[in-house]
């Protein structure tokens, strides 16, 4: 059981991620779709011009968390990538000055940890300083990674975070590699394409989360992270997943599905819908495109969710069934058809449960 | 190169290196670098001194002898005049 206390989510939508503020208009330009970067004011100048994209992303999304929380336990972030572009440049220069004299920014910035030290160098935070890297389920071994911790230390409060940029080179081998559409796609249209490859998108998203249920606006009850490519094995985990944690597939209000436009994954979610048939679906990556860590964008979506009544009629896949407040929601979501996670996030008030 | 030309091809180098967010006339040529004065750091002293290898073909190993070039944009100029191997 982890609590959410806050969330800050820098991503393409405005800044600070709110329910009746999405922005449903984005422009796809390069088969991506890119943040929306605020002016970052809190970091300080000479610090934030040696950043880039995904270290900017991170350390300004979990600054305002930061300011408000200085006595955090522990920084723990999920990345598959971290700052790519950098990690790119420096390695550009290896090569082109053959192995001489090289900048030392693009290498500091360059390791997916940039984003954890320079938090912890910041609010000069010496405690536990972990980043997972395991491709599309590096948020989700995050997550599980604080709840564990969280177990052994029930008083304690951890920085949680997963972020993952575009970068140039990274998206033109992942476009050669047919995961991005060729066509130009409008994010309106995302879901009725019957095409193959995706929008790519990128985004940070950070939580203050704990094992106290004292002023918090969600908690993450479970989480299931697999490896499979058959649909069938997909199937086997989530039953073992909704037994080993006594889930009622009719208690869960809601399903937020990480449909991406792919044509190829769409039977993957559509068995697993097919497993809560009196659950409205919501869809969010028209928001936020397609990255490794776009599921920690779903977290903070459904931890704004948690309590919600007036859900925006653009999340829903098929305008919505009973609606009504929501209580109990599953995440899913699978990175290219080999990587799976299921999070079941409810309301932090037990008695809302119950009611459900 | 003319000293003139030289001092504001290096300006552009300097805010191409360290990303800084000004312009290259923003830079006078006797403000100091480090300090009250750019204000860069000890990793800017580094990049400068990567600057001036990669540009100019200038090797600076004894940090004794770096103190006395990256002071400003006049003494960095002076240092690249005398010592430039390209």
């Amino acid at each position: 059981m982890l609590y959410i206390y806050q969330t800050s989510c820098i991503s393409p939508q405005p800044f600070p991620l709110a329910i009746n503020n999405f922005n449903t208009d984005i422009t796809v330009a390069h088969h991506g779709i890119m943040v929306v970067e605020p002016d970052y004011a809190d970091i300080p100048v000479n610090i934030l011009r040696r950043m880039g994209k995904a270290v900017r992303m991170g350390v300004g999304a979990a600054l305002p968390i930061i300011a408000a929380h200085r006595n955090i336990d522990g920084i723990v972030i999920g990345t598959a990538n971290g700052s790519m572009e950098d990690s790119i440049k420096f390695l550009n220069q290896i090569v082109d000055y053959k192995e001489g004299m090289l900048t030392p920014t693009n290498f500091v910035q360059s390791t997916p940890n940039a984003v954890a030290a320079q938090l912890a160098l910041l609010s000069e935070n010496k405690l536990y300083n972990t980043t997972h890297v395991h491709r599309g389920l590096a948020f989700e071994n995050a997550l599980l990674d604080v709840m564990m911790l969280c177990a052994d230390q029930p008083q304690s409060q951890f920085l949680l975070g997963g972020l993952d940029e575009i970068s140039t080179y990274n998206h033109a081998i992942e476009y050669l590699g047919g995961w991005y559409k060729s066509d130009s796609i409008d994010t309106n249209k995302l879901y009725q394409s019957t095409s193959v490859g995706t929008i790519a998108g990128e985004g940070a998203s950070m939580f203050l989360v704990g094992q106290n249920p004292s002023g918090a606006i969600a908690k993450v009850s479970a989480i299931l992270s697999l490896h499979a490519e058959d649909m069938g094995e997909v199937a086997d985990g989530l039953s073992r997943f909704l037994i080993a944690n006594d889930i009622d597939p009719n208690a869960i209000d809601t399903l937020i599905l990480g449909e991406n436009g792919d044509i190829r994954f769409q039977h993957f979610y559509q068995n697993v819908a097919r497993a809560f048939p009196l659950s409205n679906q919501l869809r969010y990556k028209h928001l936020c495109g397609e990255y490794t860590t776009a599921s920690s964008f779903a977290l903070s979506l459904a931890s704004l969710l948690i309590n919600c009544e007036n859900v925006p009629s653009h999340l829903y896949k098929d305008n919505g069934k009973a609606k009504g407040t929501i209580n109990n929601i599953l995440l899913y979501n699978t990175f290219k058809g080999l990587q799976h996670s299921f999070i079941y996030v409810q309301s932090a008030n037990d008695m809302a449960i119950n009611a459900t | 190169m003319e000293h003139t030309a030289l001092k504001n091809e290096l300006k552009t180098h300097i805010i191409q290196y360290l990303n800084l967010k000004i312009e290259p006339e923003e830079i006078k040529d006797d403000q100091p670098l480090f300090g009250e004065g750019l204000g860069l750091d000890s990793i800017d002293s580094i990049e400068l001194i990567v600057l001036l290898d990669r540009n100019y073909g200038i090797k600076i190993e004894d940090p004794k002898e770096g103190r006395k070039i990256l002071v400003d944009v006049n003494t960095m100029v002076d240092y690249i005049e005398k010592n430039r191997k390209k």
